[in-house]
């Protein structure tokens, strides 16, 4: 077998001290693992035609090197299929680029997840759930392949909880977070192909995100948009404290936002996603006596300040809008970004084809 | 080795290493009397107010000569390269503060 990088030779009984036995190396999310055997890793490598010792990326803070061979290994762990792997390497290319500054959403107090969303014809491919319980359990590529993306975290970026992952709260999409476009059920341009990609591509986008919350709304789409405005609006997310709004100096002190959209497409057909992310932008914004009143910026309320808007986003194209959920009800999610763009940013990239 | 009947596994170790590049320490300054100061305020809250204080202490107890400041759009990010090499060439001493 090809060098597969630093191994551990072990044994066990049976499955059940096998389980044990993973835990006591210290390499789980706090649930059960598969063991990275060797030849499991070998096949998953083989599947994209990698080499274990091949470096994927960096993670400069933290001395960090990632090879292809420790992606494979905690892509086995996740339960990932050898076919889920095109996916998940590209996933980790992409949050260790400098754009999207790993060290910062891995290490905050805010407590991001990095929701992985896949685009193309991969993921129907994959079997990427992009339709009902789109955040839930229950399906097997979205579950192990976000799960593979923390377990990269926590053992190859040494994010781990109470070592460099700080996180105060921390929240559920740490575990897992991926989901896919429902691309085929909508008129709507999917996400990778407004973000430069063609839609023929397959492609992966990470964001360093909150968890998702979700907006009921009824009725026609001005109405559900006007709802998700005001639940993106609200104080108390990143998107409303001082390190996104507190100085104007900076450009692009403010955050993103991920925004799902579920329901019968059909109700959308009189909207662009261009429209939806206009209409929007126009309405994320806090008035500077609220933020005021929330200490997120100095000083005490004065007159004018009830007037005097602060946008939450700095344009339209902070809004990533992705038509997914169940097609029953109008339900939406909205996922403010860990913190403002001079942070962290989501990075969409290809997922190269694959030979043979 | 036992007598069981174990199976044997080859497990690929899923963490990964610190790899630090050995690296030389400035030389220590003998005196701060006359020298040029760097302060690397990293932008969160309070970080300012830390260095003020510190710059103003060093400038009447230590007799520093000069102050330069540079400011990080963001704490989670490195500083700016060319930054760094301004007040590398332009500095005898660089502070960085961490606020929050």
């Amino acid at each position: 077998m090809t060098d597969l990088g630093e191994t551990t030779n072990t044994e066990w009984a049976d499955v059940f001290e096998a389980v044990e036995r993973l835990y006591q190396l210290g390499w789980t999310d706090g649930l059960p693992v598969v063991p990275p055997a060797d030849f499991k890793v070998a096949q998953f490598l083989e599947s994209v035609g990698r080499s274990a010792s091949e470096v994927i990326g960096e993670l400069p803070e933290r001395r960090r090197q990632i090879t292809c061979g420790v992606v494979a290994a905690n892509a086995v762990m996740a339960g990932c299929l050898p076919e889920y792997m095109p996916v998940v390497l590209t996933a980790t290319e992409a949050m260790l680029t400098p754009d999207f500054n790993l060290v910062g959403p891995s290490s905050s107090l805010g407590g991001a997840g990095i929701l992985v969303i896949v685009n193309g014809p991969l993921a129907a491919q994959l079997g990427v759930n992009s339709r009902n319980n789109l955040f839930g359990p229950g399906n097997r590529a979205n579950a192990t392949i976000g799960r593979a993306i923390r377990l990269i975290l926590m053992n190859a970026c040494a994010a781990v909880p109470g070592l460099f992952d700080r996180s105060v709260i921390g929240h559920p999409g740490k575990y897992t977070y991926c989901i896919a476009e429902a691309e085929a059920e909508t008129h709507w341009a999917p996400l990778h192909a407004e973000r430069g990609l063609s839609a023929e591509q397959n492609a992966v986008t990470v964001f360093a995100g909150e968890a998702p919350r979700q907006v009921r709304a009824i009725g026609d789409p001005e109405a559900i948009l006007f709802s998700i405005a005001d639940t993106a609006a609200t104080l108390g997310t990143s998107l409303s404290t001082s390190g996104s709004t507190g100085d104007r100096s900076v450009g692009i002190r403010q955050g993103e936002i991920v925004v799902t959209i579920a329901g019968d497409s059909h109700l959308w057909r009189d909207w662009s996603k261009s429209q939806v992310r206009g209409y929007l932008h126009s309405r994320l914004h806090r008035s500077l006596a609220d933020l005021k009143r929330a200490r997120v910026l100095p000083g005490p309320v004065e007159s004018g300040d009830e007037d005097q808007r602060v946008n939450l986003v700095g344009g339209p194209e902070d809004i990533l809008v992705v038509f997914a959920g169940g097609e029953e009800a109008n339900m939406s999610s909205v996922i403010p970004s860990w913190g403002p763009k001079v942070s962290s940013t989501a990075v969409t990239r290809p997922i190269p084809p694959q030979s043979g | 080795m036992t007598q069981s009947n174990n199976q044997q596994y080859t497990l690929v170790n899923p963490t990964t290493e610190a790899v630090i590049a050995s690296f030389q320490g400035a030389p220590r300054l003998p005196s701060l009397a006359g020298t040029r100061l760097g302060l690397i305020d990293d932008s969160k809250r309070n970080a300012d107010v830390l260095l003020e204080e510190l710059a103003e202490v060093l400038r009447t107890r230590y007799e520093i000569s000069e102050i330069r400041w540079h400011r990080k759009p963001s704490a989670s990010r490195p500083a700016d390269p060319a930054a760094v090499a301004e007040l590398v060439s332009g500095c005898d001493s660089v502070i960085v503060a961490v606020g929050d």
